[in-house]
C-alpha cells in the first residue's frame, strides 16, 4: 500500500463532511422551525411589539445590555426585565423616561433617549413580549 | 516534536514520497484520512451514547416507558440487515484483492442494496412515529431516539453514496489486486456505520 | 515579489493596522467607563464605544483577509491578479465606506442615523456587530462581490492548490452567509436564530478557512515543508473544523426560545470543537519543526506559531469552559462571555492577520524580511500584545466566575449593578492589562520604522 494517506481522500472528506453535517443542519433547523410556535410566543406580537423591537433596534440598546443573554455586557439584562419590575409595563417606561440627560456623576447611567409615548409604550410591550418567550427556564433567577 | 505525539496518529509526514509510513497505520486498511474521520465519528456517537445513559439515569421510569413503543422487530430484522451488508462489503473487498473487478462491484452493489432495505425499513418506522406526533420536543427519550436513528440514518445514506462511487468505479476497472485502498477505505467506512447501529440498537431499543 | 499585482496588499494591510489601532482606542475608553461609569458620558456613551470597537475589529480583520489574499492568491495560482485596479478602488470604497460609518457612529445618535440612512425601509441595524446601517450593509456586499470575482477570476484561471481553494470557499461563505444579516423578522427567536448563521458561522465556519489557509501559506513559505504533506493536513483540519463547527451552532440556541434538543445537539459537537484547534497547533508546530530551511523572517514564524497556540486557548479552551449547556445555563451573557470573545478573536484572527502582515509586508517592501532591530522589536511586540491579552483573559474570567457566584448561583441573587460594583477590582486590572498591550501595539507599529544594518538580513538571506 503506497498511498496510506492521500490527498484527494483527504479534501473528499472536506468536501463530503462539510456537505454532510450542513444538510444534517439544515434538517434540524427546519425541525426548529416546525416547533417555534409552541415556544416562541408568537402569539403576542403587535404591531406595537413590532414597533418596539424597531425601538429597541434603532436606540442601540444592545449595545449596553443583554437580551435573552446575548449583546453587551455592560447594562443589565432585559429579557426578564418585565418580570423583574413587578410585571409591569409601566415601570420600564417610568424607568427609561426618568434618565437624567446629564448621567450621574462617577457611575454607569443610561442615555436619555428621548423617546415619545408611542415609543416607550412600544419598546415596553417588546420587553413584555421578549419576557414571555420559553427560554429553557433561563436567566436562573429573576437578577438575569 | 514527537513529545507532542503520545499515540503515533499521523504518519511520517515528510515520507510520502519515501515509505514506508509507521507501522500502526500501515496496518489500518484504506486510506488514513478516513480513519481520522471514522475516529471523529465514532467520538460523536461515543459521546452521543453517554449522553443517553447520563439522561436515562436521571430519567430510568420515562425512558423505560417509552422504550416500549418502539418497533423492536424491525429494529432487529434491521440489525440483520446492516450485519449482511457488512458481510457484502468483505466479500467486496476478498475479490478485488483476488482482482475480480467484476465480482468486488458485484458485491458492492449487494451492499448498497441492503442499505437501501435499511433506509426503507427505517423511512416506515419515522412515518409511523410522525403519525403518531412524536418530535424531538416530546420528551427526552424521543428525543434521543429521534436524534441517535436519525443522525445514524443519514450515516447509513453517506455510506450508501460512499460505496455507490466505489461500486461504479470498481465496474470501470479503477481498482486491480495490487491497487485497491478506495475499496478498504469505503468498506471501511460501511463497518463503522453497521458498527455504531450494533451499539445503538441494544442500547436504544431493547435495555431497560 | 513575485508578482507585480501581489503589491495591493500593502494598502490593505496598512488600513488594518491603522483602524486595529483604533479599536484598542476605543476598547481603552470602554475598559474605563466599566470603572469609571460617567467616563465620556453622554459625548461617547459604552454603547457607541463598544459599537466602533467592535466594529472596527470585523472592519479591520476584513482590510486583512482581503490583502492575504490579493497577496498570496498570485504566488499560488502562479499568475497575476486579474484586475489590480479593481482591487485599489475597492479599498478605496471600504476604506471611505467604513470611515463614514464610524464618524455617523460617533457623530450622529444612533437613532438619527437609522433615520438618516432610511432603516425603516429594510431594517437591519440595531443588532450586535450588526449595527451597520443597511446601506454599508449594501457596500460590504458590492465589495465582497467584486472582491470575490477578482480572487475567484484568478484562482480559477491559474494553477489552483488547496490553499486557493480552501481560501476561495472561505471567502464564498463568508460572503453567503453574510446575507443572513438583511434577515431581521419581528420574531426576536427568529431573529436571533438567523443572527447566529452569520456571527457562529463566520467566526467558527467559513473564518476557519480562511485561518487555515492564510497559515498553511505561511508554514508553506517559512518551513519549505513538502506542499502535499501541508496541503493534506489543511484538509483534514478544516474538515473537522466544520464537522464540529456547524452543528456547534447550536451552543448559541440553548436559551433564546430555540427547541430544547440544541441543548444536547449543541453541548456534544461543540465540546469537539477544540479538536481542530488542537491539530491545528500540533500541525503547526510539527511543521516548523521539520522545516527544510531557516527563514529569515523569524518573526513571521513566531506569529504562526502563536496563531496556533492562542488560537487553541482562545477559542477551543475557552470555549469549551462554557460550552456545555449546565455550564452555560449560568455563565450565558456574562464577563465569561467577554473573556472568551477577547482570547479568541484575539488568538485565531488578530494573530492570523498579522502573522500574515509580517511576512508578507517585508517583501512588499522590497525585502525578504526585516532587518533584525525591526524584528526584535517585533517579536518584543508580539510578547506585550499576547501576554497582555492572557492577562485581559484571566481578569475577565475571575470577573466572570464572581459574576455568575453572586448574580446567578448563590441562593441570595444580588442585582446585577451591584455585583458589578463588587468586582470592580478585576474591570480595573483589565484596563492596565489593556494599556500593556497599547504599548505593544505601538511597539507593533514603530517596528515598521526601524532601520537596521541591512548586510546582516543579506547574509542571512542567502543562508
Amino acid at each position: 500500500m503506497s498511498e496510506v494517506f492521500t490527498k484527494s481522500m483527504a479534501r473528499n472528506i472536506y468536501f463530503g463532511g462539510s456537505v454532510f453535517f450542513f444538510l444534517l443542519f439544515l434538517a434540524l433547523t427546519y425541525d426548529t422551525n416546525r416547533d417555534l410556535p409552541n415556544r416562541d410566543n408568537r402569539g403576542a406580537i403587535n404591531e406595537q411589539v413590532s414597533l418596539g423591537k424597531r425601538v429597541w433596534e434603532e436606540n442601540n440598546c444592545i449595545g449596553c445590555h443583554t437580551l435573552l443573554g446575548e449583546g453587551a455586557y455592560f447594562a443589565p439584562e432585559l429579557g426578564n426585565v418585565y418580570t423583574r419590575f413587578g410585571n409591569s409595563t409601566d415601570a420600564i417606561v417610568g424607568f427609561i423616561k426618568s434618565r437624567p440627560a446629564e448621567g450621574i456623576p462617577g457611575r454607569r447611567s443610561m442615555p436619555q433617549f428621548n423617546l415619545s409615548d408611542e415609543e416607550l409604550e412600544a419598546v415596553a410591550a417588546f420587553l413584555k413580549y421578549s419576557s414571555e418567550i420559553n427560554t429553557a427556564n433561563w436567566p436562573p433567577n429573576v437578577q438575569g | 516534536m514527537n513529545v507532542l505525539w503520545p499515540v503515533q496518529l499521523q504518519p511520517d509526514v515528510n515520507a510520502i514520497a519515501t515509505p514506508p509510513a509507521p507501522r500502526r497505520v500501515r496496518d489500518l486498511p484504506g486510506d488514513f484520512a478516513i480513519w481520522i474521520f471514522i475516529y471523529a465519528e465514532l467520538l460523536v456517537f461515543g459521546v452521543f451514547f453517554l449522553a443517553y445513559a447520563f439522561a436515562r439515569a436521571g430519567n430510568v421510569e420515562l425512558f423505560n416507558e417509552h422504550q416500549q413503543f418502539l418497533d423492536r422487530t424491525t429494529g432487529a430484522v434491521n440489525t440483520l440487515v446492516l450485519i449482511t451488508s457488512s458481510l457484502f462489503a468483505v466479500r467486496a473487498v476478498e475479490a478485488i484483492r483476488r482482482g475480480a473487478a467484476a465480482s468486488c462491484s458485484r458485491w458492492l452493489a449487494m451492499a448498497v442494496m441492503s442499505g437501501g432495505v435499511f433506509v426503507v425499513l427505517k423511512l416506515i418506522e419515522f412515518a409511523d412515529k410522525q403519525e403518531q406526533g412524536i418530535t424531538l420536543s416530546t420528551n427526552t427519550f424521543y428525543m434521543f431516539y429521534l436524534s441517535l436513528t436519525f443522525f445514524h440514518f443519514m450515516h447509513v445514506l453517506m455510506g450508501m453514496v460512499i460505496l455507490s462511487a466505489v461500486a461504479v468505479k470498481a465496474y470501470r476497472g479503477a481498482y486491480s489486486a495490487s491497487r485497491h485502498t478506495g475499496v478498504e477505505t469505503g468498506a471501511s467506512y460501511w463497518h463503522m456505520v453497521d458498527l455504531v447501529w450494533i451499539v445503538l440498537f441494544p442500547l436504544v431499543y431493547v435495555m431497560h | 515579489m513575485q508578482y507585480q499585482s501581489q503589491a495591493v496588499a500593502k494598502p490593505y494591510f496598512i488600513a488594518a493596522i491603522g483602524l486595529f489601532v483604533g479599536q484598542i482606542l476605543f476598547g481603552l475608553i470602554m475598559g474605563l467607563q466599566y470603572v469609571m461609569g460617567d467616563f465620556l458620558f453622554p459625548e461617547i456613551p459604552f454603547n457607541v464605544a463598544r459599537m466602533v470597537h467592535t466594529n472596527l475589529l470585523i472592519v479591520w480583520l476584513l482590510f486583512g483577509f482581503m490583502g492575504a489574499a490579493y497577496f498570496l492568491v498570485p504566488e499560488e495560482a502562479e499568475r497575476e491578479l486579474h484586475s489590480p485596479k479593481l482591487a485599489l478602488a475597492l479599498f478605496w470604497i471600504f476604506l471611505i465606506a467604513g470611515a463614514l460609518t464610524i464618524l455617523g457612529y460617533l457623530l450622529v445618535p444612533y437613532a438619527g442615523l437609522a433615520k438618516m440612512t432610511g432603516n425603516h425601509l429594510l431594517p437591519t441595524m440595531g443588532r450586535e456587530f450588526l449595527e451597520q446601517p443597511t446601506i454599508t450593509k449594501l457596500g460590504i456586499v458590492v465589495v465582497a462581490l467584486g472582491f470575490l470575482y477578482n480572487i475567484g477570476v484568478t484562482i480559477l484561471a491559474g494553477r489552483k492548490t488547496v490553499v486557493n481553494l480552501v481560501l476561495l470557499t472561505g471567502l464564498v461563505g463568508l460572503a453567503v452567509f453574510f446575507l443572513f444579516a438583511f434577515y431581521n423578522p419581528e420574531n426576536l427567536v427568529k431573529d436571533k436564530f438567523y443572527w447566529w448563521w452569520v456571527v457562529h458561522l463566520w467566526v467558527e465556519g467559513v473564518w476557519e478557512l480562511i485561518l487555515g489557509s492564510i497559515l498553511a501559506f505561511v508554514l508553506l513559505k517559512v518551513t519549505g515543508v513538502d506542499r502535499e504533506v501541508i496541503e493534506k493536513w489543511l484538509y483534514v483540519i478544516i474538515a473537522m473544523a466544520l464537522i464540529t463547527g456547524v452543528i456547534g451552532t447550536g451552543h448559541h440556541f440553548y436559551w433564546i426560545g430555540a427547541p430544547e434538543y440544541w441543548q444536547w445537539w449543541g453541548s456534544i459537537f461543540s465540546a469537539m470543537e477544540p479538536i481542530p484547534f488542537f491539530m491545528m497547533t500540533v500541525f503547526a508546530f510539527n511543521m516548523v519543526n521539520r522545516r527544510r530551511r531557516e527563514h529569515p523572517n523569524q518573526a513571521a514564524v513566531l506569529w504562526a506559531l502563536g496563531t496556533a497556540v492562542m488560537a487553541f486557548l482562545g477559542a477551543g479552551v475557552w470555549g469549551f469552559l462554557h460550552t456545555l449547556a449546565p455550564v452555560n445555563y449560568y455563565t450565558h451573557g456574562t464577563q465569561i462571555t467577554a473573556a472568551h470573545g477577547h482570547m479568541a478573536f484575539y488568538g485565531a484572527y488578530v494573530m492570523i492577520v498579522l502573522t500574515i502582515i509580517s511576512y508578507a509586508m517585508p517583501i512588499l517592501r522590497g525585502q525578504k524580511a526585516g532587518n533584525r532591530s525591526a524584528q526584535v522589536l517585533e517579536m518584543w511586540s508580539f510578547w506585550f500584545m499576547t501576554v497582555s491579552m492572557v492577562f485581559i483573559t484571566l481578569f475577565l474570567t475571575g470577573a466572570g466566575i464572581l459574576q455568575v457566584w453572586m448574580q446567578r448561583y448563590s441562593d441570595a441573587p444580588m442585582a446585577f449593578m451591584v455585583v458589578q460594583e463588587k468586582i470592580e477590582l478585576f474591570y480595573w486590572m483589565r484596563e492596565v492589562a489593556g494599556l500593556v498591550f497599547l504599548i505593544g501595539l505601538i511597539m507593533y507599529v514603530w517596528s515598521f520604522f526601524v532601520k537596521g544594518d541591512e548586510r546582516v538580513v543579506a547574509s542571512a538571506a542567502t543562508a
